[in-house]
This record gives structure tokens, sequence and C-alpha cells, in this order.
């Protein structure tokens, strides 16, 4: 038998990751003001043996309409970086994975504050880089607007290239095309030697990168034949990079609703369903398909011919594929993606639950996953009780942290 | 004598290449002795003109330091080359949220020369542009911590309304060196806006130093200390604010000083509200300090505030929707 285990880390994001989370009666409504209560989930996680907490990013609102942002929980939250840096303190073993731009940002400065995280740390932090797709964010750094998919990508080969440079200590000095600096990094290395690289670009430029600098990959995938395409596509474009498949872990996302038995599990699915209103559904399905006005369309029909977008150019083909696929409208698209954004969502018992999962982890489709419970603490308490203990009584997880740095956790080299 | 005299402390954990530096225990046990001591702040930065060693950036640092104390207000410094103003404010709005109201910004208005050429402007800028430019970004900055109103989240389950539409402001600002929409992301935090801290003023930036609410006067003689002082809270009563609302700390070096008697006469010559002391980095430093001047200070009267629900009620500034 393999001793191979799968890696789990904990999405944290507001109230929980189903858009209506924040009206779920037992939901904790006062998330993106409460730093007692990350610190609580933090540690929830910790005591189930996550490998990591990941923090998603965006510098703006998520929603420009104000009437449907007024109706979701995710304006308002931390910035994650400073969050991370309290959850060091108040952690010991768990990774520590923020999202950060690289369009809004410099790299000396990153690779500073992720640096001082990972020292504050131990040795567990990890940068999730991206590249910001939207325009909202666009707007609070200057009057030009977002920038093409293709240059954001060329900016973000160039800014890794500085940041694990001056991580790893490499030659000081770099000129080139979008920044130039001239010192070595004023911070040391941390006791993994350098941040983890994570990365969840899912376009042809975005896997490119990912293959050449991430040491974890997010994606989303909702069958079983997509992941796994996608798995062996970006394994594929590691050899490319004189890499081994080995030295990235594919962690798709997870939206887990589980409860004693499978009719108790969907009883709760469904009610979260209901709660969520029409029109948020549907301006939030439009974000992600970067379209403005999904809402002029008759909400019971089929979704409209889509020219490709500039934003996130995977995630809309796997949108609208759905939508082909399963005959859906625009209601049941929306109320359906609401849920969990594109990402897979399983329903079931623990047992049904660790099938799946172990359906994939064994089947070459991952190497992990990346909970995102619909709901906090409800749902996250719910998986750490529940299935994390059959995974681990399958022998699929570990029962016990082997190291102490995240690196150790994932099972990763240290940076050469 | 009603007059209470504030104590800060003034800590750089930059340390040259080679010399030993500061874990994250030595740091956190510091601030805490300062912490039960009464001292009013701590304000720690991060940068020096020669390379560091030093495993920490400050304001990271500030977070987990945020997390492990109760009441002790927290400085960082951060540059405003080093960053945008619209992630500079959403991180010390968080702060501050984390820290339940006891973070500041120190922004200063002396530019660190290694900064240009690490970010991307290998051409620098001038003095006078580096200065034009702080005082747009911090103006941005200050606006960026208003724009939701106090009242602005609802959390109504039942209506669905999670803030109130009306209550979050953008800000709009096209100025000559930025153009930030807003707002921020991140929630009105517990002081309405963390506070700002000024230093490396000179004499030009006098009526820029009436948005402070703590300046620090270095490396002055008391009389030239206490000239400042008069002119900026003039200005600021000129400008219809209130100058009790601004603290003037003068800043002085623990190593040079022998006795809290003498920092008194040095609080008091320059007409200051207090003063700030700049210990040196090293374990050495930190355990003299604290176990010589930090008793003596207190003999003589600094450190006394009562601590507040949070930094400013500590300090005695008003809570500041000022816009
Ligand atoms: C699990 C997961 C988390 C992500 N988190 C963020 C985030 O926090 N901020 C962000 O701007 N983009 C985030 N993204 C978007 C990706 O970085 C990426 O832009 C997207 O998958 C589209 O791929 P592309 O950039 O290659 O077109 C996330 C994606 C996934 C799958």
């Amino acid at each position: 038998m393999s001793t191979r285990q799968m890696k789990l880390g904990l999405f944290l994001w507001a109230t929980g990751h189903h858009i209506a989370a924040w009206r779920h009666p037992d939901a904790h409504v006062t998330a993106g003001i409460d730093i007692d209560h990350c610190i609580k989930l933090a540690r929830t996680a910790e005591a189930a043996k996550f490998d990591m907490v990941f923090c998603e990013d965006a510098a703006g609102l998520r929603e420009a309409n104000v009437n449907i942002a007024s109706q979701t929980s995710r304006s308002i939250g931390f910035e994650p970086i400073s969050l991370l840096s309290a959850l060091a303190a108040q952690t010991e073993r768990i990774g520590l994975v923020s999202t950060a731009s690289t369009s809004y940002n410099e790299p000396y400065g990153l690779a500073r504050m992720f640096a001082s995280l990972d020292n504050l740390s131990g040795g567990r932090a990890g940068w999730n880089l991206v590249t910001s797709a939207s325009p909202i964010e666009a707007a609070n750094f200057g009057a030009t607007g977002l920038r093409p998919h293709a240059d954001r990508y060329a900016r973000a080969r160039e800014f890794a290239t500085v940041v694990t440079g001056l991580w790893n200590r490499r030659a000081a000095g770099h000129d080139g095309e979008s920044f130039s600096v001239r010192d070595r990094l004023d911070i040391p290395p941390s006791p993994q030697g350098a941040p983890v690289m994570v990365q969840a670009g899912a376009s042809d430029d975005g896997k490119d990168l990912a293959a050449r600098t991430a040491d974890v990959v997010f994606s989303a995938a909702q069958t079983f034949e997509e992941a796994k395409a996608f798995y062996d596509d970006l394994k594929a474009r590691l050899a490319a990079y004189g890499r081994q498949p080995d030295d990235v872990k594919i962690m798709p996302g997870v939206a887990p609703i589980v409860a004693a038995t499978k009719a108790e599990a969907q009883a709760k699915y469904d009610a979260l369903q209901e709660l969520i209103p029409d029109d948020v559904g549907v301006a939030l399905l439009s974000s992600y398909l970067s379209i403005s006005d999904l809402g002029r369309y008759p909400i019971d029909g089929p979704l409209p011919e889509l020219p490709e977008s500039e934003g996130m150019k995977s995630r809309q083909a796997l949108v609208i594929e759905q939508a082909r696929r399963d005959g859906l409208s625009i209601r049941e698209l929306a109320r359906y993606f609401a849920g969990a954004r594109g990402h897979w969502r399983v329903v079931g018992t623990a047992g049904e639950i660790a099938d799946e999962l172990q359906a994939r982890f064994e089947g070459g489709a991952a190497d992990g996953f990346n909970v995102m419970p619909s709901w906090f603490p409800g749902e996250l308490d719910a998986f750490a009780k529940l299935v994390v203990p059959e995974l681990q009584r399958r022998g699929l997880f570990r029962k016990d942290y082997e190291g102490r740095t995240l690196r150790e956790h994932l099972g990763l080299k240290r940076p050469v | 004598m009603g007059r209470h005299m504030h104590l800060a402390v003034s800590l750089n954990i930059a340390a040259a290449d080679g010399q030993d530096v500061l874990d994250f225990g030595q740091i956190s046990a510091f601030v805490r002795d300062l912490e039960a001591a009464g001292v009013d702040m701590a304000i720690i930065s991060d940068s020096a003109e020669a390379p560091s060693s030093s495993p920490f950036e400050a304001t990271t640092l500030l977070a987990a330091l945020a997390a492990v104390t109760d009441s002790i207000g927290l400085v960082a410094s951060a540059s405003t080359l080093a960053h945008q103003p619209y992630n500079l404010a959403r991180r010390f709005a968080s702060l501050d949220i984390i820290s339940h109201g006891r973070i500041g910004w120190n922004a200063t208005l002396a530019q660190n020369p290694r900064e240009a050429a690490n970010f991307s402007r290998p051409e620098g800028f001038s003095d006078d542009d580096f200065r034009r430019r702080a005082k747009e970004f911090i103006n941005i900055v200050r606006r960026l911590w208003i724009g939701w109103s106090r009242d602005a989240l609802l959390f109504d389950k039942a209506s669905g309304r999670f803030h109130d539409p009306e209550k979050m402001h953008p800000m709009n600002f096209t100025g000559e060196f930025f153009s930030v929409r807003g707002p921020l992301n991140v929630a009105r935090s517990p002081q309405d806006r963390p506070l700002l801290v000024m230093s490396g003023l000179k004499q030009a930036d006098l009526d820029f130093a009436i948005r402070a609410d703590v300046v620090l006067l270095d490396k002055r003689q008391p009389p030239e200390a206490r000239a400042a002082c008069e002119e900026i809270k003039r200005r600021a009563h000129e400008a219809g604010r209130d100058p009790r609302t601004i603290k003037m700390l003068a800043v002085a070096d623990a190593r040079q000083e022998r006795d809290g008697g003498s920092l008194k006469a040095l609080c008091l010559s320059s007409g200051c509200d207090g003063i700030v002391l700049t210990v040196q980095p090293r374990a050495d430093a930190l355990k003299d300090f604290v176990e010589r001047l930090l008793p003596d200070l207190e003999q003589h009267g600094f450190a006394k505030a009562k601590p507040g629900r949070t930094l400013r009620d500590r300090l005695g500034l008003d809570e500041d929707g000022r816009s």
C-alpha cells in the first residue's frame, strides 16, 4: 500500500463560501471584523491537522453593484497578510497562505512581507500569486483600467522571478521590463527556506506560470474528468522546467456539506439555497462570466452566447460548459454557481464524501483538496468532526503533523 | 496637576548584517513589559540606511504583537514609497480591527534612500516630489479610512441586508500621483482612523502636520522643539482644530538618558505632551531599559494614563470622524 496521503487546505472566506452563508441562522455574521472568530477557525483546522489555512484576496470590492454587494458579506474583511500574521502568533503548526496580487504590489515589498510572515510563523507561510482580474481593483490603483490578461501575466512572470530570486538569495540586482531592484532582501530565510508558492491560474498563461513557479496549485473543477484533465495538463508542463510531477501539489476546491444521513445533508444544502436572492445569484454569475448585464436576459431562459473575456478565461469556459451540459436556465445556473462559485460540491455522509475525495485522489485527479465550508463555523466543524476522522481511518490523511513547516507538511523540497 | 506626560518607546528592529537580531519571543516579551509598566505605545520600524538582517517587517510584526498584547498602543512605520495608498490603508484598518483599536501609522516625510532603488524607481524622487507625493498619499489613506460610516454594517439576516448601501462611500480621487476610487474592503475600524503619527517633519511641513494625531519631534534641542510645538498648535487652532488633540512627543535616545528626572525636564522645557525613547534592538539594551530606565520614568510621572478602550482614548484624543 502506498503511503501517499492527501493534503488539505482550509479556504477561509468571510462568513463562508456559500453566497448566502451569512444568512444562515448559526453563521457567525461578524466574521469580517472578529479576529477571535478567525483564530478559532484556524485552531479547528489545526486540531484536524490541515496542511494550511488559505485566504483569498482582492484589492477592492468584489461587486460593483452596491445593491447586490449590500446583500452579501463579501464587501468587508481582513486584509489577509495582517490576519495571517496575527494567526501566526496564535497557532503552532498549520500553514498560513495568503493571496497577493502581482498587479498592485512591488516585488521587493511583497518579498519582505511574506518573508516576515514566514519568520513569524517559524516557516509556515505561503503566497498565492494572483494577477487580479477585476476592473474594480484596477480603479483603486490608477486611472488606466484593467490591463489585458497577457500583460498581467507578463508582469506576473517577472514579478515571480524577482521575488523567488530575493527569497533564495540569488545575486542581487534586477533591472527588467516592469521592475527594478538594487539590493538583496534585507530579511533572512525562515526554517523552511522560502515561503511556499501557490498559484491558481487556469488559462494557458496561468498554468504555464504555475508549472514554472508553483509548489501548490489550486483549481476549480466540477467533474472528475475536468479535474483529471487539469491535473494531467499541469503535471505534463513541469518537465519543460526541469521539474518532477511530485514537485507540485494540485489541490482542487471542494465545497462539502456533510451530515449523518444523505437526506439530512441535502436538507442543509436546500435550506442554504433558499436564502439566495435571485438578483444576487445572477449578479455573481455575471461577474464571474465578466459580463455586466446578465440581468437583462430572461432569468428562466438559457445562458446567451458570450464573448471571450479578458478576465478569467478558464472559469468562464467552465461555467458555460456546465450550463450547456445540464441544460440549465440562468436562474438555475446562478443558484447552483452561487453556492461554491463553480467549485465542486459534495453533499452527503462522511463516508460518501470520503469516497468522492478518495476517488479523485487515487484516480490521479488531485493531490489534496482546498476545503471550502459553506458557512462558518458549522460546516468546518462538521467536516473536521466527521470527514477528517473517516479519511484518517482509511489512511488517506495524517493523524498528526510530520514536521513543523508548511514545506514539511506538503512534502516539498526546500528551494535551492 | 492634571497633565499626563505620555511615554512611547521606539524600537527600530533593523540591525546591520552580522549583528545579533531580536527574535519574536524577545520582542514580544519586551512589548509586554512596556505594557505592564503602562507605556502608552510602542513604535516599531524596520529599516535603516544600511541593509538589515532582522527577520521581520514592521506591519506584519505589529499584527503578531497585537495578538499577544491587550492594552498597549502599537504603531508601525510604513513608507509611502514601499506601499500603495489603498493597500496601506487596508493593512492599518485591519490591524486596528485585530487589536481592538490600538494601532497607529507612523508616516514619515523623510525619504529612505534605499527605497526608490528597490521599488522600481531607480531615478529616485527629489525631496520635494517625495514630500508632495507623501502628502497626497496620506490624505488618500485618511479618506479611505472613513469610507464606511460607523453604522454601515447591519448584519440583518432576516431582511437580507448585510450593510446599508447608502453608508458606503467611494472617494473617486484623482490627484497628481494617485487615482483611487475606493471604498476600502475593510470595515470602519474601532478608532475610526488608526492614529496618524508623523515624523521627519521639516519647517515647510508644519502646515501639513495639523492632520496628525501625534507628532514626533526628533533631533531637536528643547527650545527648537518648543517652537515647533507652538507653531503646530497655533496652525491647528487657526485651521479650526483643537490644538490639544495633537500630541507632541519629543524624541530622546535611551542610551544617553541617565534618569527620569532629566527626561521630565526635557518634556516640560520643550512644551511637549510626552517623550519617545528610542531603544537599540539588542537584548541587553531592552533589558537595561526595562530594568533601569522604565521604573525611574514611572517614578517621575510618565506613563500614568489610564488604559482606555482604544489608543485614542488613552491619549485623550477624540474619535476621529473628521474629513
Ligand atoms: C481556489 C482558488 C482561489 C483563488 N483565489 C483568488 C484570489 O484570492 N484573488 C484573485 O484575484 N484570484 C483568485 N483566484 C483566481 C485565479 O488566480 C485565476 O486568476 C483564475 O483561476 C483564472 O485563471 P487565469 O488567471 O489563468 O485566467 C482563485 C482561483 C481559485 C481556483
